[in-house]
Parts: C-alpha cells; structure tokens; sequence
C-alpha cells in the first residue's frame, strides 16, 4: 500500500484539508456543544419535584389591594373548601396548616452558622408528600423532625455564602450536613428539637414539616389557637380541564405554578439550542463540501495514475482505500478533537450550572460521544461512498 | 463469482468483433475484426498491422478496458460482456498480462518502485529476479531512477519486466520494441518467451512492422 499512498498523495492539498479540517471542527464541535449543552441544563427545568407530583396543584386566594383595606383575610373557609371538594374535576383537597406558635430556627453548615431567624412551618396532610413514609414520620414527644426545605433556600445559600465562606456547597446528595435547630416556645413550655432536612423542593415556598408533628405541636403549644388555611393543595383529575380555570376565576383563586414557567424557559432553550446547532450543521455540510470538493479534485488531478493502477490489475476497492482512510482519519482526527475541546468547555460551564443548580446530576459526556459518533460515520460513510464513486467512474472511463 | 478464476484460461477466441468507429467501413480486410480468431494459451501469435487499423484497440478489449465493439470476446466460452469489476481485476492480476504501447508507468516513481508497484499486489516474483532481468536488459543502473528522467527504450524495458512479474495465460505485448536496438530486442524476447514458456502461457505480440525476431505459430493481419 505504501508505493500506492506514494503515488496518490500527489497533489495532496494541504491548505485545503487545513481548510476542511477547521470548517469542520467548527461544524462539529457547535453541533456536539449546543446538543450537550441543551442535555446538560434541560434537566433543570424538567425535572419533577420529588417530594410533590407533578399534577398537584396549589391554590390561594388573589391578594389585591380591596382585601388590604378592607381587612377581609385570604384564608378559605370551611364551607369553600367543601364546595371545592364538590368539584366534579377535584380528586382531592389538603390544607396548609401553619403553626400557630413561634418558632426559632438555626440553621448551620458544618458547623458554621448560617441563618437565624424566627420563621413558621407549614405541613400538608401526608399523602400529597411523595417521600418514604420511614422518613416522613413524627412521633409525639420524640424531638427529632424531618423537614422539606424550599430549593430557593439552597440556591441562596450555595450562591452567596458558601462561596463567601468558603464552606462547601449542598447538593441533594449532601444534605446530612445541615444542622437545622429548632426553638419552640409557647403555653408556657419551650422545647428544642433537631430537624433533619430530608431534601429540597422547588414547587413549595415554605418549609414542610409533617402533618403528626404540626398537629401535636399546635395542640401543644398553643392549644387554643386556631387558623383557617390560607393555601390548599389539590390534586385534579386532568389539570388542563378548562373548568378547573374557570371556576378558579370565578372564585378569585390562584393557582401557585411554576410549571408553566419551566415549560416556557425549556421551549426558548430547546429553540435557541435548536438555531446553534442547525448553524454548526451547516457549517459542518459546507466543511463536509469542501472536503468533497478537494477529494475530487485530487482524483481527477490523479486520475491518469489512478487509472493506470487499476489496469496493471489493482482494484478500484484497493485504489479507492488510500482517499477513504484520508478523509476517514480527518473525520476522526476532527472528532477527537472536537471531544477534547468540548470536555474543557463543558468543565467550565458545568462548574457554573453547578453552582446554580448543586442538585443537579453531573450527567456524563455521553450524549456528546454518542453524536458524534453518529455525526463520524454519518459524514464518512458519505466521504467513503464518493471516493468509491468517483473511482467507479474511472473505471468505466467516464472522467 | 467467475468459473475461470480458479483455473487457468485457455482460450481467448474474438467472434465477429468489430470496433464500432469501423462500422461504417466496408473496405475492411481483417483476419481479425469480423472474423472468427482464436487464441490458444501454450502458442505465440503475432498480429500485424498499419498504424491506425486498431491494434491497441484489440488490445483494449482483451483486457477489457474497452467495449465499444460489436461482436463478442470469450475467454473459455465466456463473454467477456458478462464480467463483473472483480472479474476483470482478478484477469488482469492472473491471466492476462498486458505490456501497453503506452507503457502507462508512473513516472513520479522509479523504476524498481514501478516493478514493485505491481509485484506487491502479485508477489510473484523475488526482488533478486527482478534485478536480475535489469541487468540482462542493460538498465540494471537505473533501479532507483525516477521514471520520469529515462528515455522511452528505457522505459519499454521496465514496462516489460513489470508485465512478467504476475502470473498468467496470456501476455498481450503492444508493440514492445518500437525503441529498441536490435540486441536489446533479441533480450526481451528472450526473457518474455522463457517466462511465458515457464508459465506455459500465450503469447500476443503486435507490430506495426518490426517486430521481435520469434518463431510466430500463427500471424494475423489486423
């Protein structure tokens, strides 16, 4: 093979396979970006709340200046809770209940103190809480208590203070590492307990505790207060039913939706990811052309060689090879570099997407290896069939 | 895949052939276009003719590098009209050996790289043979001289060894000494006729004229 190679490289074009090769990297490393990319970050918006179904949905009544002034409070009472219960689309109805006492919390890091602050827990009745029963339970008197944090918390904390601390950043996988203390004080007892973050949820903007401990703790420590729910947690059968919205319109209910939000943010990502990659597709068919063209104009530089090889007994298989494995091991030489880029590329902005998003999976550069793959063979079995081709024309004598 | 690839060919018979740019001539006397001629392997031939009445043209067509004819080429019984590509590729490396009038050797290479171009597809014959026919033919000087920088008789002789280094049944020689002395022409008929004989092979040699001095079984008249 090596006299054959000897013979066909004349003519060999350098400027242009330098040419090809850059148009081509530039096609193929946008193409591999925007497509690792997209698969990298969609997750941040697609991803379920684990600790709450998807089609639950939260609803509270519209606060508008009339209800200010006029001192009417937004809770729901009794009687609205049933006719919604009524609903022919309600599968079920829960209430937010508050505490009704005061609460003291610390929450640290390691050991470094990060908030302290008086706040308040809500709880929703069990069954809307998509965690293991063994790790959402609250005996009475024990003074360990699981808590649902809001993600916002998080995303605070991981943005602003570790990376000002120095502390480490929390990720779902980390959360063993919140000390979360818990002062409670009311009806003339005090008490403390631990809490046990068990996870972050992005669709509630509160912090949950469950429903045994905020019963007897109400009861507890403030045993003659008593608050109508401002918020309900309901499930519907389809929640694109357009009765659900009407009637919420016409009761003057707020659904708390971030859902629709996520949709929107992923629809503008898909579509922006969608634009890059098409631009780093056609630069990758101009790349692939120029290819093509070079590839051409050497065989019909060589063509007097090529066909004399093929009279002295060599078959257009064997002459055609030594083109296919040039164009074949640019391909690869392109792909390869492209990976290696990337990798650095992806280092750098995961770090960021990180950060932003600590729970997020670190995912693997596989949807990139697999398109490019894919991208490779698609573009060399074309360089392949070409040669082939335009070796076949010589054959028959036709160039 | 071809019946004959595994034996040897034995006959190369030309029926009723006739190049379609003769077509419209009816003054034609051949003993060759529009005849029936046989070609049988073990047997030297030597076909004759003026320059134009398409003596590389025939030589086209055994080796199949041209179909513009009507007519029929059979190798064995076989049209040749029915070979695939691999078909062909497997003649030309086993049983037709072809020295063209062109000689079609790559000049950007040298001579023994010319021979080996070939000899590595084949491997039929030892590096030691090859120099050995360089210097019988008196360009054994010349082994690593670029093509390009050798004149034409030079060249015929390079041509000529890189036709032996292949097996076959038949070797086809166009016009093989157009530029040789009489001397080098009486070595290269040597060396063509003991290969072929080793091989037991035919052999065709055409000639505008002078041709190499052999005793011819049978001449035809293009």
């Amino acid at each position: 093979m090596n006299l054959v190679w000897k013979l066909l490289r004349q003519h060999i074009s350098i400027p242009q396979f330098i040419g090809f090769f850059f148009a081509n990297l530039f096609g193929m490393l946008i193409v591999l970006l925007g497509y690792q990319f997209y698969r990298d970050v969609a997750p941040v918006f697609t991803s379920e709340d684990s600790f709450m179904k998807a089609d639950y949905i939260i609803v509270s009544k519209k606060i508008g200046t009339a209800n200010t002034i006029s001192g009417r409070d937004n809770s729901f009472e009794a009687s609205e809770i049933d006719d919604l219960e009524d609903q022919k689309f309600t599968t079920k109805v829960g209430k937010f209940t508050s505490t009704e006492y005061k609460v003291d919390a610390h929450m640290g890091v390691n050991g470094t103190n990060v908030l302290n602050s008086e706040l308040f827990f809500e709880s929703v009745p069990d069954e809307f809480v998509d965690v293991p029963l063994s790790q959402w339970k609250y005996t009475p008197g024990s003074h360990e208590v699981p808590i649902i944090l809001p993600r916002t918390y998080i995303t605070m904390y991981n943005f602003g203070f570790a990376q000002s601390h120095s502390l480490p950043k929390i990720s779902d996988g980390l959360v063993g590492m919140i000390n979360f203390d818990i002062f409670i004080q009311g009806n003339g007892h005090k008490a403390g307990f631990k809490g046990k973050v068990i996870g972050f949820s992005s669709r509630l903007n509160t912090i949950l505790v469950p429903q045994a401990f905020m019963d007897w703790s109400n009861n507890f420590f403030a045993p003659n207060d008593h608050s109508d729910p401002t918020r309900l947690i309901m499930e519907v059968g389809n929640p694109a039913d357009e009765n659900v919205t009407k009637y919420f319109d016409k009761k003057g209910y707020e659904v708390e939706d971030d859902k629709l939000d996520a949709e929107k943010t992923t629809y503008f990502l898909r579509m922006m990811v969608t634009m890059v990659m098409t631009v780093g597709l056609v630069i990758s068919i101009l790349s692939f052309y120029i290819l093509m063209l070079s590839i051409y104009l050497l065989v019909q530089k060589n063509s007097s060689k090529l066909e004399n090889l093929l009279l002295i007994g060599y078959s257009p298989r064997d002459v055609a090879k030594p083109y296919q494995l040039l164009t074949v091991g640019l391909n690869l030489g392109v792909l390869i570099i492209a990976w290696f880029i990337l990798y650095f590329v992806r280092m750098y902005y995961m770090d960021i997407v990180e950060t932003l998003f600590p729970d997020l999976d670190d995912g693997s550069m596989l949807p990139a290896l697999i398109m490019g793959v894919a991208l490779f063979l698609l573009v060399s079995i074309c360089n392949i069939i070409a040669v082939r081709r335009k070796i076949d024309r010589i054959w028959q004598r036709k160039e | 895949m071809l019946n004959f690839l595994d034996n040897t060919v034995e006959t190369i018979q030309f029926d009723n052939v006739l190049p379609q740019v003769f077509a419209q001539r009816d003054d034609l006397e051949s003993q060759i276009w529009k005849q029936d001629a046989v070609f049988k392997k073990g047997h030297l031939y030597l076909v004759e003719a003026d320059s134009g009445k398409g003596k590389s043209t025939f030589c086209s067509y055994v080796v199949g590098y041209r179909h513009d004819y009507t007519g029929h080429v059979y190798f064995d019984g076989r049209d040749t009209a029915t070979f695939k590509v691999a078909d062909w590729v497997e003649a030309r490396q086993r049983h037709v050996s072809h020295l063209f009038q062109e000689l079609r050797l790559f000049p950007e290479l040298t001579a023994m790289e010319n021979i080996q171009i070939k000899n590595k597809l084949t491997g039929f014959k030892s590096e030691k043979q090859i120099k050995e026919w360089f210097d019988m033919l008196g360009i054994g000087d010349k082994l690593d001289a670029k093509i390009g920088r050798m004149s034409f008789g030079q060249q015929q002789r390079v041509a000529m060894i890189r036709a032996l280094v292949q097996p076959f049944d038949f070797i086809l020689a166009d016009e093989p000494i157009s530029h040789l002395d009489d001397n080098n022409s009486r070595i290269m008929g040597e060396i063509m006729m003991t290969e072929a004989k080793a091989q037991g092979a035919g052999v065709i040699v055409t000639s505008i004229g002078k041709h190499i001095d052999l005793n011819y079984e049978k001449t035809y008249w293009l």
